[in-house]
């Protein structure tokens, strides 16, 4: 048991006053603006992830542990309240928790939001714990072809397979990857789509690139609807968040069951938890019909909210796991948190549990410390976090955009980043517009390096043969379930076009 | 990037129920997606034809931006094909994936059924009376984006603190707030703390502009 170990080392290190208060910062900072309406997880990573640069990387990676998880906390208030989820990850669980919001148990279906997210994160963190060392030792036998294939399995699963339409997914791809060809390139140390400007030398910052696309675009895409669409209402909420021992009898299997769900998903990239979230609902809808569940889909049943909410924080769990570990981010706020680790000049992967493993073990136990602050600070004060969504909206939006503006040049001090914030901003604004997902162009600013230097080392190395990138059987495999998972999902496309003509 | 380009020709997505006989540019403002996608595919080309490579690596630094050109090339006449042949009208229905995620995928690992359809609309039943020329509605955009440039020009000259509270007036104005005075106080609050708590908390470099060298 050399992880407990290593763990409890962990412990010692995050345990200090000031590390718990910034893991306390963190979580507050992250759930409140994972309530706040249309904001979710992912904007609360970009938004204050500029901010934790100032501090020491110990201290910032344990204030981003609070971040991260309390934005998932943060998610399903305002889905629960107004119907309108933070994050797409939220949005299964807005079915039954706006039902049972609507019957007068808002209360109770934000409490089991809490517990969902605790159980989930919990077990997911143990789960990396216990098995981060085992891929660790997995990925000391991937050679440039094997993380090539990695990234192209990461690229078309979020491009092509789970996406509304597979073009646009991949014009989403080739402008992430457009985006992070600019800069000196590594290997030659030729200057690249630099216009001569030396401030590009080191590529678009990635910081730029999330905030412009997740916040700033956000902002416009409000801008351009807010005179014209109808305003959501609000569901008010009174007293404690709490759950009676009937009820956590009920949610607890669902709980697990989300869990089960959640958990490895967070080790494939296929853009988060959108999936894992959507089959638990779609089991506990099975389940409740098999038992002749009343409640659910009328007043709003608590399984039906319980298991997507732990599968969603599962899911966030596990993929630290294999952003530790593999360096793969298998979602958009897991690239968002990869860009933090590279900002700090180190690259997760196997070396990273090497060469900075106090660090990781610190980061590791925050995130249980950053739990068990998160169910302390939500349960009782959930009708206190519930009035953030009163703040009126022009308030709260243009504090957000003052806020990226403020991010973005506290990482750089560079006019021209700015610039290229409202620019790459206006660009997001145009992807929302048209229904072009976001989330392929994170990937891809993030992989999109990787994948390059991976595939040139593999063809220096083989002189130019293309045969490297299937000569082992991890890749063949890699490629095969790449393959069969278009293929299902075209089949998928081409049944809902034919039964929606019929 | 070329991406501020497209703007004034965006007004095309006209509403379709009021024109019953909708002209060629209905539901074709999409255009704009396969406009930029081809001129970030040229800049790629002209850069990489142009680039003065250093080192004699093979594959060298070339051969990742002509994949990339080619992918971009290959998807914007993909999506120009697709819009010629099947205009969309501006999308105002929600549903489950809302553009980011495959929506068949979600209602069959969901088992979603029309209740669960039928809840994504109740948000936006009340649809509004009036109806606009576009979509979008440029004003409000146009002022945000106002604000923004003014922004980025008037930082280093004033300082955070005022540029950072014009900015904040700006978008709430634009964004319908009724109480422009008051939204003065607010806007210079919050860039007055966000300068305290970031600039000496945790020791950011703001600009202090003009009001630095008075004080």
């Amino acid at each position: 048991m050399e992880q407990l170990e290593l763990l409890m080392g962990g412990f010692a290190s995050a345990l200090t006053p000031i590390n718990l208060l910034w893991v306390l910062i963190g979580a507050v900072l992250g759930t409140a603006v994972g309530v706040l309406p249309g904001l979710g997880s992912a904007m609360a990573v970009a938004l204050l992830l500029p901010v934790t640069f100032s501090l020491e990387p110990t201290a910032a990676f344990i204030m981003f542990a609070g971040i991260y998880f309390g934005g998932l906390f943060g998610d399903s208030t305002s889905g629960i309240l107004l119907n309108t989820p933070g994050n797409s990850s939220a949005m299964a669980s807005t079915f039954e928790g706006h039902r049972m919001a609507k019957s007068g148990q808002a209360a109770k279906a934000l409490a089991t939001c809490a517990i969902g997210a605790f159980i989930g994160g919990l077990i997911a963190t143990t789960l990396v714990v216990f098995f981060a060392p085992v891929l660790v030792k997995m990925a000391t036998v991937f050679g440039p072809a094997e993380y090539f294939a990695l990234a192209v399995f990461a690229f078309l699963a979020i491009s092509a397979v789970v996406s509304e339409s597979v073009i646009r997914g991949i014009a989403a791809l080739g402008i992430g990857l457009a985006l992070a060809l600019a800069g000196i390139d590594g290997p030659s140390g030729t200057a690249r789509f630099t216009l001569g400007m030396p401030q590009l030398f080191d590529g678009i910052s990635v910081i730029v690139i999330t905030v412009g696309l997740l916040a700033l675009g956000e902002v416009f895409q409000i801008a351009s609807r807010i005179h014209r669409d109808p305003a959501a209402t609000q569901i008010k909420t009174k007293g404690r968040a709490r759950l009676n021992l009937t009820d956590f009898k009920k949610a607890l299997p669902a709980w697990l069951r989300g869990t089960a769900f959640g958990a490895p998903f967070g080790l494939i990239p296929a853009g988060g938890a959108e999936v894992p979230t959507f089959l638990a609902y779609g089991t506990e809808k099975q389940l409740a019909k098999r038992r002749n569940d009343p409640e659910f889909g009328t007043t709003g049943s608590i399984r039906g909210l319980a298991a997507p909410e732990a599968a969603a924080n599962a899911t966030a769990g596990t993929a630290m796991g294999a952003l530790l570990a593999l360096g793969l981010p298998t979602s958009a706020t897991a690239a968002i948190m990869l860009a933090a680790f590279q900002q700090y000049g180190m690259q997760p992967g196997p070396l990273l549990f090497e060469r900075s493993g106090d660090l990781v073990w610190a980061l590791l136990a925050s995130l249980f410390i950053g739990l068990v602050i998160l169910v302390m600070i939500n349960m009782p004060f959930a009708s206190v976090w519930a009035k953030l969504l009163s703040i009126p909206k022009h308030y709260l939006y243009a504090g957000i955009t003052v806020f990226s503006m403020l991010g973005v040049y506290a990482v750089s001090s560079a006019i021209l980043d700015l610039w290229l914030l409202i620019a790459i901003g206006l660009l997001g604004f145009l992807m929302r517009r048209y229904n072009i997902p976001l989330a392929p162009v994170l990937i891809a600013v993030i992989l999109g390096p990787m994948a390059e230097t991976e595939l040139r080392r593999a063809l220096a190395v083989s002189e130019g043969d293309l045969g490297i990138l299937v000569g082992s059987p991890i890749t063949v495999t890699l490629y095969a379930v790449l393959a069969a998972a278009l293929a299902i999902s075209a089949i998928q496309h081409l049944r809902h076009r034919a039964s929606s003509k019929a | 990037m070329s991406i501020t380009q497209h703007q004034p020709e965006a007004g095309s997505a006209k509403d379709t129920q009021r024109n019953p006989q909708p002209g060629f540019r209905t539901g074709r403002s999409e255009f704009i997606v396969v406009a930029v996608l081809y001129a970030l595919a040229i800049f790629l080309t002209i850069g990489t034809a142009t680039m003065k490579v250093q080192g004699k690596s093979a594959p060298g630094p070339q051969f990742f931006p002509i994949l990339v050109c080619i992918i971009l090339y290959l998807v914007a006449t993909l999506l120009a094909i697709q819009i010629l042949r099947s205009p969309k009208a501006p999308d105002n229905s929600v549903h489950p994936g809302h553009g980011q995620f495959s929506a068949d995928m979600l209602h069959d690992l969901g088992q979603l059924g029309k209740e669960e359809d039928q809840k994504f609309e109740d948000g936006v039943s009340q649809t509004p009376a009036k109806t606009w020329k576009t979509y979008t509605d440029w004003r409000t955009v146009g002022i945000m984006l106002a604000g923004l440039v003014a922004f980025v020009l008037l930082l280093n000259p004033v300082g955070w603190i005022i540029s950072a509270a014009m900015l904040f007036w700006v978008v709430a104005y634009a964004l319908g707030s009724h109480r422009p005075i008051f939204d003065v106080g607010v806007g210079l609050l919050f860039s007055s703390i966000t300068q305290l708590a970031f600039g000496a908390g945790l020791g950011l470099s703001l600009p202090s502009g003009f009001i630095g060298g008075i004080l």
